[in-house]
């Protein structure tokens, strides 16, 4: 009966325009929610019988652009890291303070060097020593302040990792959770579609954080892994976990070795249970978890190290005193005599020497090492030409003498102790090597010394030396330890006074210390990343500030350059995601008014049927 | 940051109008603070510019600072010198023409004078800018002079210059008054003048350097021998009448003088005459009473006069010369050290090198100016020494010799108050002074035109123009609004809008 069949036919349509209906109004309802894919009905036309067709919805389906979603995410770990490190380096530059004011590094360092002048001009006026020791004290505590911003930094960047952990955690779960669902979810329907979106959202809050691949798998599932392959979450999500370290100090440095690291580090647990250490291998490049990491280990701690080498520039400018060794012969053998007694942890003693065989100079510098963990190296001296090796003076002569001839050994020189003198001779008559030279570098103690060099500054209540012990250097935090000599503060006298009886107008010492800071070159060590290894920057201390100031400047404009850039790429891809797959009010109007149309039509169908049906019965 | 799109706003628009307020806020600040940004960052490439311009800047201030506190210290001393210097004028001339008018104190109004000068002198070595005693070399805490009193009266039991040449008065004379020579017959017709043995190898007294005579017969030798002498042998002849002998000293100060004796009948002679006698021997007899008398009046004057300046010499040499006090001083053999039993006159610091580059100044990087002085250089010395003298000498009402003692004595201060170009004078001092003075003018100025162009410089680093503000922000501000309006107006472009109700 085909008039029966029609009525089939039109309440398939309405039913269809129904659903239609009810999707456009879930665009409709969801134009402003984040995330949310615009849906389409797919509409397959029904046969019935023969004559017949009608219409049926076999899905809903989401208007996605899979490439422009994929590369959105990985536009969004990079936007996310751009972002992170270039709201760090706006921190990092408040830190260093208004350009030009007395409160920046600059200020406070050019204000010490002109009471230095002024105390040249007068050191015979208390009031001129007082302001000397008035802006040494304000340019130490410029340092101590900006070694609490960097490391309060550091501590924001380690309890920055331990939230975005727990947000990537969060966010693993969901999504494995959201795949197993799906995974019992049949063909695609608004549900699944729901799902869908909510999915997609948890993988975009997870891209914010870290660089992640994502691969769609049968049965509607997708698998998230690290760019380097380690995997996130499928049906099961991996455990990220993070342990935090409370107290952030320069000393605090993460290390690949648990029991030597004194920071956090990421570790996944597989649903398994192996473990890696996504830090130690390097498993996340991008994100937000990336720019904390690299500000944390890299960014931070060399902007540390910039003024650890400042501090200590200013500090053994002033107080290292270099004495040279006293010829000696004992025939057919020459060489030098020097002095050790003198010597504190990492002061050092400098043999130069000629292989005459090859007519080459070089230099051997035996660093004061005490402590036998002491890692001594090539590197522990900013000068890349000389051999170093580390001396514990602390024993016996025979015991000092066996480790220096240790470190003379194929040279040719030999080395022996009487009492605290070492003496260095060439091979006599042999003649392959010649000492030229044996010199010592140690740090003033003592006010009054008799000697223009003095313990200015001090780290804490210590001497500077440059100690190195198994910990590192002396010099790792010194920026945030370092003081004016309270005993020199006490007394600003023994700016002047340098020995007893120093005349009250005596400009040597104030002439002394104005010159070191002013002209004298300092080296400074390259792990401060201005110079490199083989050529070291070497220049007057105000202007390896200069160098530092700049160098932290450029990095912050490098970092808002790269965000603007990243910011850019990102919005033009959401600006084509969201045209492609957004929800555009006016197309959606215009389906509204089809879809009445087309509901009014079928509607139509069926009452002319029905007419059709009355005319029928009652004929 | 990145802006989610929001229906059918565009992100990029959004993102757009963000920036656009961004540059608004910036461009406020900077009309605000009149400086192009808060951070170095802010100055990009030109940051380390700014750390250099604001580190040379400081430096040529500091250099201006200390151009202002030297230049100061150099004009007071300046001040001071050219009182100094007209102190010593002001004595010259007191001391000329010779005025013999000593008051019941044995001082003439010239001495009064220098006696009210070195008071005056004495304080203007005192001087201090700030804390500091110029005058002083290094040690700039400690006044340079010691007081008036002191100086010249002693103080305990160190001796002042008054007792210093009152000592070498005595040891200059001797206890006979005959300046330290002895006076002989070695035969009836012969006069011998010798040097006494004691005296003859010290800095004491008269000593002989010649003699001329044209007494006829007479046989004159010498100064010869040790200790030297002169003998005049009239042997068989009487001298005639205006025959005359000269006698040439050399005097303690340096100065010589001499006696001529001249043959006379008249009877008695009259000074520095001797009367020929009946025989040779009684003419000799006459030619030693009257060598004994012309050397006794010498020691009252010209010697006395010539003693006081080289004991005075002695008090202000570096360490004081006294004369040896084991016995008495009339038989005093040597000069020692004095610095135990005399007062010091100066108390600054004394320095192995040179005077002026006791206090010296960073002017410019590569300019220092040496600006040190001390009281005890030899242009200040000089005209305190000779003040001093002239202040310490005095004079007994009832002395026959004291006129012509003081006019001996004002011709000698007066020609030490003048020395030789050869020697530093306060002069030669002002003109090093000047000197530094000078080169930090000259720095000054290149300092001045240095700071202004790296000021203009540091001013287009990092301040901004109002003008130029003032024109972006307008630009930005009718961007952001026509931006802000157009999105206003897409918003309305709406279907739902247009729909019947």
């Amino acid at each position: 009966m085909s008039l029966t069949q029609a009525l089939s036919t039109s309440l398939t349509g309405l039913n269809a325009t129904q659903t239609a209906l009810s999707v456009v109004a879930g665009n409709i309802a969801n134009a402003q929610t984040p995330g949310y894919v615009k849906k389409t009905t797919v509409q397959v036309e029904t046969a019935f019988g023969s004559t017949g067709s009608g219409v049926e919805v076999t899905s809903i389906n989401r208007v996605l652009d899979a490439y422009i979603q994929a590369q959105t995410r990985t536009e969004q770990s990079g936007a996310s890291y751009a972002d992170l490190s270039a709201s760090f380096y706006q921190q990092i530059q408040g830190i260093y303070g208004t350009p030009g004011s007395a409160a920046s590094l600059e200020g406070a360092y050019n204000n010490f060097t002109s009471a230095l002048q002024a105390l040249t001009t007068s050191p015979d006026d208390p009031s001129a020593q007082q302001g000397v020791i008035g802006a040494a004290q304000s340019l130490t505590q410029q340092l101590n302040t900006m070694t609490t911003g960097i490391q309060s930094l550091r501590s924001q960047a380690e309890l920055g990792l331990s939230s975005d952990v727990t947000k990537a955690n969060d966010a693993l779960q969901q999504i494995a959770s959201l795949n197993q669902q799906l995974n019992s979810a049949g063909p695609s329907d608004a549900t699944t579609a729901a799902l869908e979106d909510q999915r997609d959202s948890y993988i975009e809050q997870l891209s914010q954080l870290m660089d992640i691949k994502t691969v769609k798998t049968g049965n509607n599932q997708i698998s998230v892994f690290t760019t380097s392959g380690v995997q996130l979450a499928g049906t099961t999500a991996a455990q990220l976990s993070f342990n935090a370290h409370g107290a952030v100090s320069p000393q605090s440095q993460w290390s690949a070795d648990p029991s030597q690291s004194t920071l956090g580090t990421i570790t996944l647990t597989a649903p398994n249970g192996t473990t890696t250490d996504l830090i130690a291998t390097g498993a996340i490049h991008s994100g937000e978890i990336a720019a904390y990491v690299q500000m944390r280990d890299q960014t931070l701690v060399q902007a540390q190290s910039q003024l650890d080498q400042l501090a200590a520039g200013m500090a053994s400018a002033l107080s290292d005193q270099q004495t040279a060794g006293t010829a000696v012969s004992s025939p057919p053998q020459n060489g030098f005599s020097i002095d050790t007694a003198p010597l504190l942890n990492g002061n050092s003693i400098t043999i130069n020497y000629t292989d005459t065989a090859t007519s080459t100079q070089h230099t051997l510098t035996l660093i004061r090492a005490d402590d036998p963990t002491a890692q001594v190296t090539n590197a522990s001296t900013a000068d890349p030409n000389d051999t170093v090796a580390g001396i514990d003076f602390s024993g016996t002569p025979a015991s000092i003498a066996a480790q220096i001839n240790a470190a003379l050994a194929g040279t040719g020189m030999t080395a022996s102790m009487s009492g605290s003198t070492l003496q260095v001779l060439d091979d006599g008559a042999a003649n392959t090597v010649n000492v030229d030279g044996l010199s010592s570098t140690t740090t003033a103690t003592a006010l009054a010394g008799g000697s223009p060099q003095l313990p200015f500054f001090l780290d804490n209540v210590q001497p500077y030396s440059g100690a190195i012990t198994g910990v590192g250097s002396q010099s790792i935090g010194l920026a945030g330890r370092i003081t004016v000599n309270p005993a020199l503060a006490a007394d600003p006298g023994a700016l002047v006074a340098y020995k007893a009886g120093t005349a009250a107008a005596d400009d040597t010492r104030p002439n002394f210390i104005l010159n070191q800071l002013v002209n004298a070159s300092v080296q400074f060590s390259p792990s401060s990343g201005i110079g490199s290894a083989t050529s070291p920057y070497s220049g007057p201390i105000g202007n390896y500030l200069q160098q530092i100031v700049s160098q932290q400047a450029q990095a912050a404009t490098d970092a808002t350059n790269l965000q603007q850039g990243q910011d850019v790429v990102l919005n033009s891809l959401q600006q084509r995601f969201n045209t492609a797959s957004g929800v555009n009010i006016d197309e959606e109007m215009t389906n509204l008014l089809n879809l009445q149309n087309s509901y009014a039509a079928n509607a139509r169908v069926m009452s002319t049927i029905k007419d059709m049906l009355t005319a029928l019965l009652q004929m | 940051m990145t802006v989610s799109g929001v229906g059918s706003v565009s992100a990029t628009m959004l993102q757009s109008i963000l920036d656009l307020r961004s540059q608004l806020d910036n461009l406020q600040q900077q009309l605000g603070t009149g400086q192009k940004s808060d951070t170095y960052a802010g100055l990009g490439l030109d940051s380390g510019l700014t750390v250099s311009l604001n580190a040379q800047l400081s430096a040529l201030s500091s250099f201006s600072d200390t151009a202002n506190t030297v230049n100061t210290r150099i004009s007071i001393a300046g001040t001071a010198l050219d009182q100094m210097a007209s102190f010593g004028s002001d004595v010259q001339g007191a001391l000329t023409p010779n005025t013999y008018d000593p008051d019941n104190n044995g001082q003439t109004t010239a001495q009064k004078t220098a006696l009210a000068d070195l008071g005056s002198f004495l304080g203007l070595l005192n001087t201090q800018v700030g804390n500091r005693y110029i005058f002083s070399g290094q040690a700039t805490d400690q006044p340079p002079v010691d007081s008036m009193d002191h100086i010249l009266n002693g103080n305990g039991t160190l001796a002042g210059l008054n007792q210093v040449i009152s000592e070498r008065n005595q040891a200059d004379l001797g206890s006979d008054g005959l300046g330290r020579l002895a006076i002989t017959a070695p035969s009836s017709t012969s006069v011998a003048l010798s040097e006494t043995a004691g005296a003859a190898a010290s800095p004491f007294g008269l000593k002989l350097t010649g003699v001329n005579s044209n007494l006829t017969g007479a046989t004159v030798t010498g100064p010869a021998g040790s200790p030297p002498g002169i003998t005049v042998d009239l042997g068989t002849t009487n001298p005639s009448a205006g025959d005359n002998v000269t006698y040439q000293f050399a005097l303690p100060d340096g100065t010589n003088d001499s006696i001529t004796l001249t043959a006379t009948t008249a009877s008695p002679a009259g000074p520095n005459q001797f009367t020929i006698g009946a025989t040779p021997g009684d003419t000799a007899t006459n030619l030693n009473a009257a060598l004994t008398a012309s050397i006794k009046t010498l020691g009252q004057t010209s010697l006395s006069a010539a003693s006081a300046v080289a004991a005075s010499n002695n008090f202000f040499d570096d360490p004081p010369q006294r004369v040896n006090n084991t016995g008495s001083p009339a038989s005093a053999t040597a000069l020692v050290d004095g610095s135990a039993t005399t007062v010091a006159w100066y108390t600054g610091g004394n320095t192995t090198g040179s005077v002026r580059s006791t206090a010296t100044a960073k002017i410019d990087q590569s300019t220092t100016v040496s600006y040190g002085t001390q009281a005890n250089e030899q242009g200040i010395r000089t005209v305190l020494q000779n003040i001093a003298t002239a202040a310490a000498v005095t004079y007994s009402p009832s002395d026959v010799n004291g006129e012509a003692r003081s006019a001996a004595l004002n011709t000698r201060l007066n020609a030490n108050l003048s020395p030789p170009s050869s020697v530093q004078s306060i002069q030669d001092i002002e003109t090093d002074l000047a000197t530094a003075q000078t080169s930090i003018q000259a720095a000054t100025t290149r300092q001045q035109q240095t700071s202004n162009t790296l000021t203009d410089l540091l001013q287009q680093v990092s301040t901004v123009p109002q003008e130029q503000v003032g024109a972006e922000l307008l630009a930005v501000q009718t961007q952001l609004q026509a931006s802000l309006e157009t999105t206003a107006m897409l918003s309305k472009i709406s279907l739902i809008n247009y729909l019947p109700a």
